[in-house]
């Protein structure tokens, strides 16, 4: 639901793709992972994570938008995508969408 | 055109040869979409008389309006084409996240034809559109398919890019072209009724994959959040709903065997002392359950994830299911949750219908039970409750092995073989699912009217407010299933749409997502039109009114409550409700009313 949310928010169209929070679908844990900054390297070397018992790619949890991750661009044009907590004050859609509460928002 | 990209994929395995066509505006207005579109298509390429299983069946992967917009559960999508198991129209739904990824790569139906020649897999993600080799992948189980599938793509795929592309594929009953095999999709989840996996099969066709980086919109975009918000509102505070999150099916078992109303020994009961441990819904969440899973876009996330201690069962599935938990367990006269989860696995893994495949099992197990089955034709004796023999038909039956060989072809056909027909608890070929019917009346008229055959999502129980009293039950069952034609067209997710939220929120959705105006009358009459194209079909593919009977069992021996169906009181007054003539063939002014010709087909 936040995808959906997240890109209705900021394209007007429903597109995972494009949404600046992607869900990642383990077996038995999911993972959200925000759009962060922009990078224009990859990482020289990356380790697998294991979280909450699901071992995944270093990518998948990193938030950055690099040249060699799917993740966090714009499908057709390859521009980065970066959350941007929907505006100042923060008022994230994600959040309001999501049924379980797996997101929260944090003042730091 | 908001909510339809507009779009269809037809594939002509034979050949090899793709083609992309538009899909009407007229033809969405009129069927919308689903079920209706996918019906449509079928009646005017199919003739209903065509060999299920032979080359000149379609079959359907069909998405709505509102699949992939994020509609609360609006993920599901329909797989239309003709029975191998009823010979009657068949359109099982199927939830997870393979109909919105469809739409994102770019289609609202994707039809197959004809036959490849050798195993191939569907390859589609956005304009790339490819029929690829799956030798190696024949005859696998269905999570090692989605595994080698997943692995051999990531080869020119990222991690993020596989874990938005949806794999559908059968297991080795499909390729067996067992009867009752069905679709598997994205881990555990099944397109079960009508044996849709034997068609699959018999197309040579092991697994489709389908993504894509599209979009789907919706015409105004304010007002659909704001949809959106007060829905998830609704859900919150819903107590229904709320028990659906925490135990999906799971609170059923023990509700209906409280009841009485539960499948037991081959319907003979409708009370099983073995699931008085499921009366608590928590006994099954904490012994099994990983954790719950939701569909594309839904809050709900009825699914649960299961898993047991057992080495020799090492996947984790979806389920099982309450259906399963009946037509497996109490049906087959045991228990035992941890063994119920080994026949929903092996039917999960070896893609096979746990309704049929149970009823199936059970009618063997009677049959047995009575001396009317002889063990030298079983290989070991197989009784209720006898669950070793059932694990080891069960895999027998995927491919097709000793009296598997038997099996494969159906419950209805087993009892034939050996002189009872009237042993199989089964309507039209299909299983009956685990409400007894002779707990709830009409319950009976349903499994018996409904076009698909044995099914309980084509109608709904009356178990609602408003619905409670039997007066109202014919009516409302007519009523009914017509609206649940337009569930299954939109699509919406029966589970949720057919309890507290029935009625005019289908619309809502509809009009806020097209931006076209459905009217409520509109909608009624597509609903009622859908139902009545699929009876014309099942005519013209051999059906009469003979066929809309229930089991013997369940019309003269009351089992349960001291209750039979009295179907020839309810029968004739249903299809007078519909316009239909004593013999169940919608009357000419009917037709007309409709838009229909004599044929079946839409009048234009």
């Amino acid at each position: 639901m936040c995808q959906v949310a997240c890109s209705l928010a900021h394209t007007g169209s429903v597109n995972p793709q494009r949404s600046r929070i992607r869900v990642f679908v383990g077996e038995e844990v999911c993972l959200p992972v925000i759009a962060g900054p922009y990078t224009e390297a990859a990482c020289n070397s990356k380790e697998n994570m294991v979280i909450n018992g699901l071992e995944v790619d270093g990518c998948v949890v990193c938030r950055a938008s690099c040249p060699v991750k799917s993740a966090f661009k714009e499908p057709d044009t390859g521009i980065p995508l970066k959350c941007d907590f929907c505006g100042d004050p923060p008022d994230p859609e994600c959040v309001k969408w999501c049924d379980p509460d797996a997101l929260t928002l944090v003042e730091d | 055109m908001f909510g339809w990209k507009g779009k269809i994929l037809r594939i002509d395995l034979s050949t090899g040869n793709r083609s992309i066509e538009d899909l009407s505006p007229d033809l969405c207005r009129k069927f919308i979409g689903g079920r209706g579109a996918g019906l449509k298509l079928m009646v005017d390429e199919v003739d209903p008389r065509v060999d299920p299983l032979g080359t000149q069946n379609k079959l359907i992967f069909a998405t709505g309006p509102l699949t992939g917009t994020g509609v609360p559960a609006g993920g599901r999508f329909v797989v239309v084409s003709k029975s191998p198991l009823s010979n009657c129209i068949a359109n099982p739904c199927c939830g997870g996240y393979f109909g919105p990824n469809l739409k994102f790569a770019g289609y609202d139906v994707l039809i197959l034809e004809g036959q490849s020649p050798s195993p191939v897999y569907l390859y589609i993600r956005d304009d790339v559109v490819e029929l690829r080799p799956a030798d190696h992948l024949w005859g696998k189980l269905s999570t090692d398919t989605e595994h080698a599938l997943r692995k051999e793509l990531g080869d020119s795929l990222d991690d993020w890019e596989l874990n938005d592309l949806s794999v559908v594929c059968i297991g080795p009953a499909g390729e067996n072209l067992v009867r009752f095999a069905c679709i598997m999709a994205d881990g555990g989840r099944a397109a079960g009724r009508s044996g849709l996996g034997a068609v699959m099969g018999s197309k040579n066709l092991k697994a489709i994959v389908a993504g894509g980086t599209g979009q789907v919109d919706v015409a105004d975009v304010q007002k659909y959040q704001q949809a959106v918000m007060d829905f998830l509102e609704e859900g919150r505070t819903n107590r229904v709903l709320r028990t659906r999150r925490m135990y999906g099916t799971w609170s059923l078992p023990g509700r209906a065997n409280k009841s009485g109303t539960q499948a037991t020994r081959n319907f003979q009961e409708g009370y099983s002392k073995a699931f008085e441990w499921y009366e608590d819904p928590n006994n099954i969440r904490d012994h099994i359950r990983v954790r719950d899973e939701a569909c594309f876009g839904c809050p709900f996330a009825c699914s649960k994830r299961s898993r047991i201690k057992d080495p020799d069962y090492p996947w984790t599935t979806k389920g099982p299911e309450h259906e399963s938990m009946a037509l497996l367990g109490s049906n087959c006269g045991f228990g035992d949750l941890d063994d119920i989860c080994r026949a929903n696995y092996l039917c999960n893994e070896l893609g096979m219908d746990t309704i049929t495949a149970g009823a199936t099992i059970s009618c063997a197990m009677e049959m047995f039970e009575s001396g009317f089955l002889p063990e030298k034709d079983l290989g070991f004796p197989m009784g209720f409750g006898n669950t070793e023999a059932m694990f080891a038909l069960l895999k027998k039956t995927a491919v097709r092995e000793d009296f598997g060989e038997i099996l494969a072809e159906g419950g209805q056909f087993v009892a034939e073989r050996y002189g009872h027909p009237e042993l199989f608890m089964g309507v039209k070929g299909m299983g009956m699912p685990a409400w007894h019917p002779q707990g709830v009346e009409i319950i009976g008229l349903q499994y018996a009217t409904n076009n698909v055959g044995g099914s309980h999502t084509k109608a709904t129980l009356p178990f609602y407010d408003g619905r409670r009293d039997p007066a109202d039950h014919i009516k409302w069952t007519k009523k009914d299933q017509d609206y649940v034609a337009l569930v299954d067209s939109a699509i919406l997710c029966w589970i949720i749409y057919h309890g507290p939220l029935w009625g005019e929120k289908l619309q809502v959705w509809l009009n806020v997502v097209t931006g076209l105006d459905f009217g409520s009358e509109e909608l009624a009459l597509i609903g009622e039109k859908i139902w009545n194209m699929e009876r014309l079909f099942n005519m013209k593919a051999g059906l009469t009114a003979k066929d809309d009977a229930l089991p013997r069992r369940m019309t003269h021996e009351p089992r349960v409550k001291g209750q039979v169906v009295h179907m020839d009181r309810m029968l004739p007054e249903y299809y007078a409700l519909r316009g239909w003539d004593e013999k169940g063939v919608p009357k000419p002014d009917k037709l007309e009313e409709l838009g229909l010709t004599e044929g079946g087909a839409d009048n234009p």
